[in-house]
């Protein structure tokens, strides 16, 4: 049984198939891009995957068990995190808070222990504590250190794409979903994307779903690449196979 | 004694359609729930008293007045009030409905003191007509007759005229409306002033039934935005037919089950509709995307 | 993830309790200390039916501060909380009266009891959304008034006598004494409020309102934080309720009305949503405004030429009601120009402060070098 598996994912709006017959595999420390025209479907796979959407049809296998149907938190607690396209931050909290709620499902405190943090060696004051020191690290690593307190709403849109991705790595995930992360940017900062990427899979062993609308970013990066073209799965296999795919040339010169 | 209580909840239920009504066109252009609606309509129905009682005007004139203000009063809130939030966000906006409604609240207490005042009107509480074995009051029959009619107009306004048409399609895409050339704005502004006129209709009517005082409008309000969600707020159609469902359903428990849980009961089913439908019997629902 | 960390730089000295500290920097308690004196002395201060007002506004802070959890950090509406309030205080007058439960268990009871109807009301509150669930918890503060006004159990539309209360051996009977029992359970429930805010219960709250969808797939559970939500923003104003009853000595289903729950939706707004600091301060201005409608008229020199206004223009027995378009009035003016509320105006303030300072301190420094 591999890592991650998905197997005949298909979801329907309507009248409108979003995601037509999807399978494909992820091996552990793999990283596995997925790339498509606007409007094929890549995010819609996301939010079947992380539990945001119901699939219409179609199973999901995570560590061998399947977890379609389950509710998103509980998908977070089985250790997959995500990003967003359009970036979902707790735009009035600071960095630091948002790193924070990556560390919800790792922490106990409740009601009335958060209440009764009265000191430093309360429980709650003491998880607290471990826990900031815990994404410390993470915070020096995507370069946040300057804005470690500031709410991330007001922070330039590339700094909030680093928040975003910083937060889903404080919940310490096995599989991370990427979506879209050089949406918006020139080719330095796709550099830098990219690299940051290979660096997280290489240094912390997390296995990577990537979106990416940039082919050439997605493609150069991936050990293994699907494309989708209106939902339909046209191709999948190694990258150099699917820069050649006569489908996906056609698909994105049929796109732009 | 059924056909009795379908007669008083069908007057009841006028009203509460009414408000509705007023309600969902406003909530479908701009998705505020007015909460001051009711008392815009109260203020509306003070001043044809006030031209009623100290000018001595005839009834046309009064209502005429009444419902001139009732516009212009809609037209204001919006232009000085909603559009110029820095922060529109849909709390937000509740709570200046609610800020809005304690101001004129206040505002009617001060001029017009808390007393129960009399409401001169044409017809009659206690004039009754007979029907068969139904009797019912002049004015209810005239509640009915109007409630009817004017949301027939408000209806055919919305399909048949030129400014209906363009007001709807302003609710429908504003980005869209706008580029086919409707001054978006301007329909913002004029649907609160209609949706005004309607609340205050309601008023007019309420007003001989019960007496005239500034709470006047707050059942009727409360029933309003109870059959409003009860249909759907984005339905019109759905809104009225939820106003006479309540009403009948209301005056049914009154006469079956318990009088005076009565208005209670309103509640308790939209809260068993909601939990089945949570966006009312006739609305839609719409997922975010994200 | 394996637990190699990339090598990175740690800021050595970083101590990360500070960030949750209640009081980081010395001068904070000196302002602690300050504000206790203020308030255990002004009692003594302020003539005696003046205590009854600071017991009436005390009420309306924790009631506030029940507000801000569920409007200010999970960003749900309620329309109802003048029910939770009669609930907490029907609870503990019943507790009292009926079982002879002595008054500091019975408050609890009334937290507690309130804070299980708002576990319940927050189960459509899983489904419901912006003005479809202000409908539903303004029903639910309506249901709850009728059902108390026809039943005889709680004394119908006469209402109840509330007993004397005691704290151990020692008699409740003066609004003094009142003072400080109210006032110190405020001041523990604000600081409890406050430790809640900034540790995991909190962060989950403030995170479902900024956006549901995230919060799920960082593993909030966001239906069981949502009735938390609900039950613990109801403790605190069933609370409040049992409080209410001790000061007043009399309750009737008449005074927790709609109107009274539009008042608690507003306060926290005019405050400043999501701060405690504003949600007190807004509670006070409305609790002070809601008692003491009347109080323009005593004012020396705007009370006269208000009486002389309404009697020429308005009408001289609707002068109370003027109270209400103040409100009113303060609402609209806030949420129009300053939508963080009173808050926002002091963070202003402060902001314009240290900008002055700053450029004062830049300026003296340019000054020195220039020497
Ligand atoms: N919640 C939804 N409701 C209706 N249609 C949706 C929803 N989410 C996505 N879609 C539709 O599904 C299709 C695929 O969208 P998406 O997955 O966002 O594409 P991509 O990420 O590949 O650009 C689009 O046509 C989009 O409009
Ligand atoms: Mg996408």
């Amino acid at each position: 049984m591999s890592f991650f598996a998905v197997d005949g994912l298909t979801m329907r709006f309507g009248g409108l198939t979003a995601l037509d017959d999807v399978s494909f595999e992820v091996d552990q420390g793999m990283i596995f891009s997925i790339i498509g025209p606007n409007g094929s479907g890549k995010s819609t796979a996301f939010n079947c995957i992380s539990g945001i959407y119901q699939p219409t049809a179609g199973k999901i296998y995570f560590e061998g068990e399947g977890i379609s149907g389950l509710a998103p938190h509980h998908i977070a607690r089985l250790g997959i995190a995500r990003t967003f396209q359009n970036i979902e931050l707790f735009s009035t909290e600071t960095t630091i808070d948002n790193l924070m709620l990556g560390r919800h499902q790792h922490m106990h405190s409740g009601v009335w222990s958060g209440v009764a943090m009265l000191g430093r060696a309360t429980s709650a004051a003491r998880e607290e504590t471990e826990n900031r020191e815990r994404v410390q690290w993470i915070i020096e690593l995507l370069d946040l250190v300057q804005v470690r307190d500031r709410p991330v709403g007001e922070l330039p849109y590339g700094t909030q794409k680093r928040v975003e991705l910083a937060r889903a790595l404080a919940m310490e995930p096995k599989l991370l979903l990427v979506d879209e992360p050089s949406a918006g940017m020139n080719a330095d900062e796709r550099a830098e994307v990219a690299e940051r990427m290979r660096e997280l899979r290489a240094e912390l062993g997390v296995t990577i779903l990537l979106i990416e609308h940039h082919v050439q970013l997605a493609i150069g990066l991936a050990d293994r690449v699907l494309a989708l073209n209106f939902g339909k799965p046209i191709a999948q296999g190694a990258p150099e196979e699917i820069r050649q795919h006569p489908e996906v040339i056609k698909a994105y010169l049929g796109d732009g | 004694m059924l056909p009795q209580v379908l007669a008083s909840g069908l007057s009841a239920g006028s009203i509460y359609a009414l408000m509705a009504l007023a309600l969902v066109i406003t909530y479908k252009t701009t998705e505020v729930p007015n909460f001051a609606q009711g008392d815009m309509a109260m203020v509306s129905a003070f001043i044809a008293y006030m031209f009623l009682t100290d000018f001595e005007t005839g009834f046309i004139f009064a209502f005429g007045a009444a419902l001139v203000f009732a516009f212009l009063l809609g037209v204001g809130f919006e232009v000085l009030l909603l559009r110029r939030m820095r922060k529109p966000t849909h709390l937000n906006l509740i709570i200046m409905t609610l800020g809005f409604t304690l101001a004129l609240f206040g505002f009617a207490g001060w001029k017009w003191g808390a007393d129960q005042r009399q409401f001169p009107f044409p017809v009659s509480a206690n004039e009754v007509i007979r029907f068969g074995s139904v009797s019912i009051s002049t004015l209810s029959v005239a509640t009915i007759l109007i409630a009817g009619i004017l949301m027939l107009l408000v209806f055919a306004f919305f399909r048949f005229t030129k400014l209906g048409v363009a007001m709807q399609a302003t609710q429908q895409d504003p980005i869209a409306a706008r580029i086919n050339g409707v001054p978006a704005r301007a329909v913002v502004g004029l649907t609160f002033g209609i949706s005004s006129v309607i609340g205050t209709v309601a008023a007019l009517l309420t007003a001989p039934l019960i007496t005239l005082d500034p709470t006047l409008m707050w059942d009727a309000l409360l029933k309003g935005f109870a059959a409003a969600v009860l249909g759907g707020l984005n339905t019109p159609v759905g809104a009225v037919l939820g106003g006479y469902l309540l009403g009948v359903i209301e005056n049914l428990f009154g006469a079956y089950i318990s009088v005076e849980f009565k208005s209670v009961v309103a509640f308790l089913i939209i809260v068993i509709v909601l939990w089945f439908r949570p966006s009312g019997l006739f609305g839609r629902h719409h997922e975010r995307k994200v | 993830m394996n637990d190699r960390h990339i090598d990175v730089v740690i800021e050595p000295t970083r101590d990360h309790y500070e960030d949750i500290q209640l009081f980081t920097a010395r001068g904070s308690w000196i302002k602690l200390a300050l504000l206790l004196v203020v308030l255990v002395s002004l009692p003594l201060l302020l003539p005696g039916y003046r205590v009854f007002t600071l017991n009436y506004m005390a009420v309306f802070v924790i009631v506030g501060l029940g507000m801000n959890v569920l409007v200010g950090y999970t960003g749900q509406v309620s329309l109802g909380h003048a029910g939770f309030l009669a609930i907490g205080a029907y609870t503990m007058v019943l507790l009292m009266t009926r079982l002879a439960v002595p008054f500091p268990i019975a408050l609890v009871m009334a937290g507690c009891v309130s804070a299980f109807f708002g576990f319940l009301l927050g189960l459509p509150a899983l489904r419901l959304a912006g003005p479809y669930l202000a409908i539903a918890t303004l029903g639910f503060g309506l249901a709850v008034t009728q059902i108390i006004g026809h039943s005889a159990l709680f004394g119908g539309h006469m209402g109840l006598v509330v007993p004397d209360a005691m704290v151990g051996p020692f008699p409740l009977s003066g609004d003094v004494s009142k003072y400080y029992v109210i006032v110190g359970i405020t001041f523990v429930l604000a600081l409890g409020v406050r430790n809640l805010s900034v540790t995991r219960v909190g962060r989950a709250f403030r995170a479902i309102r900024d956006s549901e969808i995230a919060a799920a797939t960082m593993g909030v559970d966001v239906a069981y934080y949502k009735t938390l939500s609900f039950a613990v923003s109801a403790a605190l104003t069933g609370v409040a309720g049992g409080l209410l009853a001790l000061m007043t000595g009399f309750i009737s289903p008449g005074v927790f009305t709609f109107t009274l729950s539009l008042m608690f939706l507003a306060m926290v707004v005019f405050g400043g949503l999501s701060s405690i600091t504003g949600a007190v301060l807004g509670s006070i201005v409305m609790g002070y405004l809601n008692l003491e409608m009347d109080a323009f008229q005593e004012l020396p020199v705007l009370g006269p030429a208000l009486e002389g206004f309404s009697a020429r223009f308005m009408s001289t027995v609707g002068l109370p009601n003027f109270g209400w378009v103040v409100t009113g009035m303060l609402i609209v003016f806030t949420i129009l120009l300053e939508p963080r509320g009173l808050y926002g105006l002091w963070i202003r303030a402060l902001d314009t402060m240290k900008y002055s300072k700053s450029a004062d301190a830049e300026l003296s420094r340019s000054g020195s070098g220039a020497d």
